[in-house]
């Protein structure tokens, strides 16, 4: 398996003098090629700025972040806009869906600037929601919308999926629906997939899980038998 | 301080950019009611001061001749305090300085004192001595045109002499507050002199010694002004009276009335523009302030903050704008009104003449500053007030696009989705996106009003110097002549055509209505002077009967084919029946008009004329106009090209600047409109535009949304801001039209064109400056963060 990223000595300090805050010290880890990886860890633990680096919506401070033969800290704005257009697939807490789109727009939108796009029906058949394409999304659950937002971010067939707390506004039934989802395009589609979760029982989900705190990585588990998401509990 | 004062300060900081417009706006609003309310105040208190202090005449009269022993009989009439007999001539005056003659008013001071009646206020030198009959005083305007002191020379021809007068000092009269030759509509203070003088001078110049034809009467308080006008007209009719008017129908005084009653349109008319937009700015900033602090009112409720507390604290907000407006008002205000008071001071000579903004006029301003903060802020408040704490505090659902936009449905299938989104938007909140065209259009509107000014001032005067007096010299004689006098103007040199008219003062009456108007005699076939509709069509002069003018017919309830009744009001005092040959509309004066050849007859003075337009070699200038100054029975040379050269210099010194003004006024408006229109369109899309910018759609593709939007309303508005415009504009045609001047609206496609485009560059700066935002977009926090 090839390195989808490659980390070395990251650190990303908000701030100057005495009152700068170290988001993330001194980070280095290697991520490989469709690897589905959790990233937990208390808040304020660096996990969310190392995924927004990762995504190149934030520059690392010092230290070094490859993505294959591309190194991200030394891109510029309009480089990361190219990058995330091309590879990164996101997905939030809050849906973040253009309220006067429909799901199927919504997901299309990705189309008009992806080189090789599902399409959005494809997309939505996916996370099972070919029913409700026309629907706005003011007519759909929060699990209905977080898999309308999965679907917007698989559609371009990205290399990267990154997900902030995907099933963080959602109830136990519709967040197993929403990691089912993200747990069966990686196997599909072979996307890097990293999900930040506070909870632990989800990140029995993933192959690796990267334990932070304090803006360093403390540990790294190895998952031998990654758990399905109908096992969790949370 | 309290924490949510703290807080309120903190918010207003955060939309400081929003209060800024408002501020602007509302300030532009006050400034133009402050200076014309206060100048309205000021110019009607000092008229009423100057008119105590120099005891301005309640009537006054001009006849023939009468014996100076009628003086005391008209001092016993019902309701008079005092009379001032005088007597009042016209001459040229020969300046070494001017090529062309100037007119000269002279009126005689008594034998003994000041004038009981229009006395004079001397700003500098002397009076006359009675024992010097050369000693005269000149109205402070010529002087100070043709920068005469006391001891210069003055050189006139008064009654067919000429004579070398000296000024002893310079005056300003109750009387010549506005100052125009007679038959001129607009002041040429180097072209007209009113010059007062001893009365045995004057008597002896103009053969009236032992007599007077001319009085001007100061009626006691409370006196049945129309009981003494009986009086008077009673001892004086046997004299050759005109019969004693008003100050309605004396020519300053009339001027004064209609600018200030112009001043009162202004006054009303566009503070009311801005101050609706100043509604409009504050109503969108706060709206958009409490959908952004749902959560903190929430917040608040649940502490247990009351509904009217929380009411309160967002309404402190408009009470501060307000009281910055209110304070931007009153500074910019008071420049604007001394600055129109020193401009008002070239026109109207009176001896101090100060702008101040009274107590009532601060409270009236700010009473329009908190009514305008306030409406404008009322919907927010209300709904801040009536917002349940529990559904404050849950996040909102997001907008339901599924209803409404049908009709619009198929349309935006074939739109790509940044189009999609600006559509829906648009579809989805119809009133949102009407309240930011109305906005825009407004801004339009306004700049479409100030722009029609200029244009229709210009259309005037192209059209009264351009079609309706072409001729390049009118002189007028002192008394009507005989035709013949046609062959010696025809020889004086450089003359090319000769065209006679014939004015007479009359009394038109039909029924009960009387009023006295100038009857004009056109000669027929008129090539240099001419009535022109506003059709732009040349209006003959009718073969039988009598043209009314509208504004005449209208007062005297007259229609075509109505006989009316005319009477001479000097000399012979004729009286005829005359049919009405028809109602006209000219652009310039309330007068009537017949055929000259009929209009002599019916004066039984076949014939006769009162003076000629004509039309001169230019290379014989010089000498027409030195041969001008030697010719007797002339009472006045107006010189059309002077006349026409001064107008245009004043309109475009004077009425530029203000269009100027206005336009900078209209300007900001516009500015603040749009910007405070694209900020809000950014704040309502900033997650939207945050998602499409992580998506990965460049700044362009994410600029494409925000600008498109409000640039699709903007392009919305103009259909109402260009109708809107023009039916302002038209309506201000009809206020500021007096019963002289009736303003055309003209459709100036320079000023449509520079209002639309304007206005929507503004939006354009204005969404471009905060796309610079898109740019600072901080995707995280706001796509993190709940809605």
């Amino acid at each position: 398996m090839t390195a989808s990223f490659s980390l070395r000595g990251v650190n990303k300090q908000y701030g100057k003098g005495a009152t700068a805050v170290h988001a993330l010290s001194d980070v280095s880890v290697d991520i490989q090629d469709g690897e589905l990886l959790m990233l937990v860890g208390p808040s304020g633990s660096g996990k969310s700025t190392l995924l927004n680096i990762l995504g190149g919506l934030d520059h690392a401070t010092s230290g070094e972040v490859r993505f294959r033969d591309a190194l991200l800290t030394a891109m510029s704005d309009r480089d990361l806009t190219a990058y995330r257009r091309r590879h990164v697939g996101f997905i939030f807490q809050f849906y973040n869906l253009i309220p006067s789109l429909t799901a199927h727009e919504n997901v299309d939108l990705v189309r008009e600037i992806a080189d090789n796009p599902l399409s959005a029906a494809d997309a939505l058949a996916l996370v099972g929601l070919t029913g409700r394409m026309d629907h706005f999304p003011a007519q759909l659950s929060g699990g209905e919308q977080q898999r309308v937002a999965v679907a917007r971010a698989i559609a371009k067939r990205p290399a990267i999926l990154l997900c902030d707390e995907p099933t963080g506004a959602l109830d136990l039934q519709t967040g197993a629906q929403v990691l089912e989802a993200l747990s069966e395009i990686n196997r599909l589609y072979k996307s890097t997939t990293l999900i930040i979760t506070h909870n632990a029982d989800i990140a029995r989900m993933g192959a690796r899980v990267v334990r932070f705190a304090d803006g360093r990585v403390r540990e790294i588990e190895t998952n031998a038998t990654p758990a399905k998401p109908f096992e969790l509990v949370w | 301080m309290r924490p949510l004062d703290a807080k309120l300060l903190r918010d207003i900081w955060r939309m400081r950019m929003h209060a800024a417009g408002i501020v602007l706006v509302l300030g532009c609003g006050l400034a133009v009611l402050i200076m014309a309310v206060g100048m309205r105040a000021s110019l009607e208190k000092t008229r009423l001061q100057y008119y105590a202090d120099k005891h301005m005449a309640d009537l006054a009269v001009s006849l023939v001749r009468a014996p100076d022993r009628l003086a005391p009989v008209m001092e016993n009439a019902p309701g008079v305090a005092a009379v001032e007999t005088r007597i009042s001539g016209y001459a040229l005056l020969d300046l070494p300085q001017v090529a062309e003659p100037v007119s000269a008013r002279l009126i005689s001071l008594p034998r003994q004192g000041r004038p009981r009646v229009n006395d004079l206020a001397l700003t500098a030198g002397r009076w006359p001595d009675p024992a010097h009959p050369e000693e005269a005083l000149v109205n402070e305007a010529f002087a100070t045109a043709l920068r005469l002191r006391p001891g210069s020379p003055l050189d006139a021809i008064l009654h067919g002499h000429r004579q070398r007068l000296v000024i002893t000092g310079i005056a300003n009269s109750p009387e010549f507050v506005f100052v125009t030759a007679p038959g001129e509509m607009f002041p040429q203070p180097e072209r007209f002199a009113v010059i007062w003088m001893g009365r045995d001078a004057l008597g002896e110049a103009y053969d009236m010694r032992g007599a007077f034809n001319d009085a001007v009467i100061r009626l006691a308080a409370g006196a049945d002004i129309r009981a003494a006008t009986r009086a008077i007209d009673d001892t004086l009719t046997p004299y050759g009276s005109a019969g004693a008017t008003g100050r309605d129908r004396m020519m300053s005084d009339r001027f004064l009335s209609e600018e200030l009653s112009q001043l009162g349109i202004l006054a009303s008319f566009i503070p009311t523009f801005f101050l609706i937009v100043a509604a409009f700015l504050v109503n969108i900033s706060m709206g958009r302030v409490i959908a952004t602090e749902r959560a903190n009112i929430g917040l608040l409720k649940a502490f247990g903050y009351s509904d009217l507390a929380i009411a309160w604290h967002y309404a402190e907000s408009a009470l501060i704008f307000g009281t910055l407006g209110l304070i931007a008002g009153i500074a910019a205000g008071t420049v604007y009104g001394r600055f129109i008071a020193g401009m008002y001071r070239q026109y109207y000579h009176f001896p101090n003449l100060e702008f101040s903004a009274s107590l009532p006029t601060l409270i009236l301003a700010a009473a329009a500053s908190f009514a305008a903060a306030g409406l404008g802020a009322w919907n927010a408040v209300a709904r801040a007030a009536r917002l349940p704490p529990a559904e404050a505090l849950a996040p909102p659902q997001p907008a339901n696009y599924a209803q409404g936009g049908g009709l619009f449905h198929g349309f935006a299938e074939g739109l790509d989705a940044k189009s999609r989104i600006i559509l829906r938007r648009i579809v989805r909140f119809p009133r949102r996106a009407a309240t930011t065209a109305l906005g825009i259009g407004l801004a339009i509107s306004i700049l479409i009003v100030t722009q029609s000014f200029p244009a229709e001032m210009t259309y005037m005067l192209d059209v009264h110097f351009g079609l309706a007096n072409r001729q390049d010299v009118t002189l007028t004689l002192s008394e009507p002549q005989e035709a013949g006098v046609l062959h010696d103007i025809e020889r004086l040199p450089g003359v090319i055509t000769v065209e006679p008219f014939r004015i007479d003062g009359v009394a038109f009456s039909k029924d009960q209505r009387r009023v006295e108007e100038a009857l004009f005699g056109l000669a027929e076939g008129a090539t240099l002077n001419r009535l022109i509709g506003r059709d732009l069509s040349v209006i003959a002069p009718p073969t039988e009967g009598v043209w009314l003018s509208r504004p005449l017919a209208r007062k005297l309830e007259a229609r075509a084919g109505d006989d009316i009744t005319i009477e001479q009001l000097r000399g012979r005092r004729i009286r005829a029946t005359v049919r009405v040959a028809g109602i006209i509309d000219p652009m310039i004066g309330s007068s009537a008009y017949m055929s000259l050849g009929n209009l002599s007859s019916l004066m039984r003075e076949p014939g006769r004329i009162s003076g000629a337009y004509l039309r001169l070699d230019p290379a014989a200038y010089a000498a027409f106009t030195a041969r001008l100054k030697q010719t007797p029975a002339l009472m006045g040379a107006s010189f059309v090209s002077l006349a026409e050269r001064s107008m245009r210099k004043n309109f475009n010194e004077h009425m530029g600047l203000m269009t100027a003004i206005y336009s900078s006024f209209a300007a900001i408006m516009a500015g603040g409109v749009a910007f405070s229109a694209a900020r809000v369109t950014l704040a309502e899309q900033e997650r939207d535009l945050a998602t499409l910018r992580v998506l990965g759609f460049s700044r362009l593709e994410v600029s494409y949304v925000l600008i498109g939007e409000i640039m699709v309303l903007a392009l919305l508005s103009l259909p109402f801001a260009v109708l809107f415009g023009t039916g302002m504009a038209i309506w201000m045609t009809h206020l500021f039209s007096t019963e002289n001047f009736a303003f055309p609206y003209v459709f100036d496609p320079a000023g449509y064109a520079f209002a639309i485009s304007f206005t929507l560059a503004c939006v354009l700066v204005a969404a471009l400056v905060v796309r610079g935002a898109v740019d600072r977009l901080d995707m995280v926090g706001v796509l993190k963060a709940r809605d």
